[in-house]
């Protein structure tokens, strides 16, 4: 014991410093550009009248290339992030604030104001407005205020539970558990006995379990950290698509990597079915692969949609204030208390969906690959 | 619409955090937690399972000292028993030998002195046989000088005279 947890000290160390980089890194990042930036836009949207709830909700909910701070007036404050692009072969890299918010385009590239692509980097032509018809694949791999948020809450993942096995190597299996670590282990605890031993077979658990478990714990962070609205949080990385839909992929990859002889015995010659539905035309094993495609993406679209719901009924809420606000200010100051109930009554409600979002999507993932990797008797 | 449009960046970012966190993960956290809570468990199970043995083992224990302190009553009991049995008998022996030696004492010291006795008697008679003839030697000397009258007499007297 005493061996082991003096061999890993320097990762603990390691890991600790880059957290420290990695923060002042942002600190500098956004210490620059932001003020320039600002004092530029203060004389821009002065006709916007009124408040458009709806976009301000989706503006919030949406992934986007700036981190959005504060508004102040007119001065918009955000934390301009890298923009990096592979067009025709030829990288860019650039901070967002070169688009001004969208308003301009830089190098031939700008953030697309309306169509298909609205929100996403688009080749423009010369005159820096309209679309290039001819444009060819334009691979973005900008670091987005989801991307950075990832990031970060993945560091302070890393950071954490290292610290909580630094805890256990310490105190050793004789001690009850301490600290961090006994808010951890009802969790570990939780999604062994009741999510992974419930779902996959005796024998494998242990081959799964880690996946589960960072799973489970990288959801409920994420979850967490949209809940809380000021920097570094609030990205509403657990409600975006892209990203449930990846962790759903690597359930599918892991369900589908580890599965056994008996689980594709089961989707090509499905077992108790009469032979004229899976000969001449093979319509049972059809429904099956529909059955394994279709089951991933519904995992994706449950904790996209149950967090985003969640937060647009919060924003909803806070945004009542200002839509009312904005007809009569005393209106503005009565709902005020009222509202402010509600978000908090929704804060307290997405405490808990934030758990239960992750033991969902962990315990399906369980279940999914506890289905492929059946116990094979013969 | 751009609300469920997966963007290939976000998807590749992820794909990258979430890997890497996996791999960190299982092998710096995971691997020493769940290795540590194994661990804790079984020592709780061979901690309960010791506990219930012993408990058994002291049970045992006062089983056997309990049937051990009913044995050694039971022992001494006996012994006091048999000994006060023995003691009795000893007395009861010495007092007989006690008695058997006293009338042994008595009965020599009686066989003694009937013997003594029996041999004073004798000798008196033989001391009185004697002063007898003595006197009679005296009485008769004047009358017998004649000395085989004389002898004659005194064998007719010896003859005559009762032993007792």
């Amino acid at each position: 014991m005493g061996v082991k947890g003096k061999t890993n000290k320097p990762v603990f160390d390691k890991i600790h410093f880059s957290v420290i980089l990695l923060i002042s890194a942002m600190v500098v990042l956004m210490a620059l550009p932001v003020q320039t930036y600002g004092a530029e836009t203060v004389k821009q949207e002065k006709e916007e009248k009124g408040f458009d709830a709806g976009k301000v909700i989706i503006d919030h909910i949406l992934d986007s290339y700036d981190w959005h701070l504060a508004d102040y007036g007119d001065l918009h404050i955000s934390i301009p992030l890298p923009v990096i692009l592979l067009y025709e072969g030829k990288w860019h890299f650039f901070f967002s604030n070169k688009f001004h918010h969208g308003k301009y385009a830089y190098n031939g590239f700008r953030i697309a104001a309306e169509g298909a692509k609205k929100g996403k980097i688009i080749r423009v032509l010369d005159d820096g407005v309209t679309p290039d018809p001819n444009a060819s694949f334009l691979l973005d791999l900008s670091l987005t205020k989801n991307a950075v948020s990832i990031i970060l809450t993945s560091v302070l993942l890393c950071f954490l539970l290292i610290n909580v096995a630094r805890n256990y190597k310490k105190f050793g299996s004789h001690s009850p558990p301490r600290g961090l670590a006994s808010f951890l282990e009802p969790i570990v605890l939780f999604v062994r006995d009741d999510i992974a031993k419930t779902a996959i077979p005796e024998k494998k658990v242990n081959t799964f379990l880690p996946y589960l478990l960072t799973l489970f714990a990288f959801i409920f962070l994420n979850n967490l950290v949209g809940i809380v609205p000021l920097f570094p949080g609030g990205a509403n990385v657990t409600g975006n698509i892209s990203v449930t839909i990846t962790l759903a992929m690597f359930t599918f990859f892991t369900w589908h990597i580890f599965a056994n002889r008996e689980y594709w015995k089961h989707i090509f010659n499905t077992p108790g079915v009469p032979i004229f539905l899976k000969l001449p035309i093979p319509l049972m094993p059809l429904i099956e692969i529909v059955g394994v495609i279709i089951k991933p993406l519904i995992l994706a679209l449950r904790l996209f949609a149950n967090i985003t719901a969640g937060h647009m009924v919060i924003l909803g809420f806070a945004s009542l204030i200002f839509v009312l606000g904005a007809k009569v200010a005393s209106m503005g100051f009565a709902i005020s208390p009222l509202s402010v109930l509600f978000v908090i009554f929704m804060n307290f409600l997405e405490l808990l969906v934030a758990f239960i979002q992750a033991y969902i999507f962990t315990f399906f993932s369980a279940i999914f690959i506890g289905m492929g990797v059946p116990e094979e008797h013969h | 619409m751009e609300l469920v449009m997966p963007g290939i960046g976000l998807i590749f970012w992820t794909t990258v955090a979430f890997g890497m966190v996996l791999i960190i993960l299982r092998k710096f956290a995971w691997k020493p937690i769940l290795y540590t809570i194994k661990e804790r468990e079984n020592y709780i199970a061979q901690s309960l399972k010791q506990s219930k043995r012993i408990q058994r083992e002291l049970d045992e224990l006062d089983n056997t000292k309990e049937k051990l302190m009913i044995q050694a009553k039971a022992t001494a009991e006996e012994i006091i028993q048999k000994a006060r049995i023995d003691g009795e008998q000893i007395v009861k022996a010495a007092q007989q030998k006690a008695q058997k030696e006293a009338s042994q004492l008595i009965n020599d010291a009686h066989n003694a002195i009937t013997a003594e006795r029996r041999a004073v008697e004798k000798e008196i008679r033989q001391q009185i046989a004697l002063l007898s003839v003595d006197i009679a030697k005296h009485v008769i000397q004047d009358e017998f000088n004649d000395i085989g009258k004389k002898n004659k007499y005194v064998n007719k007297l010896l003859e005559d005279i009762p032993l007792n």
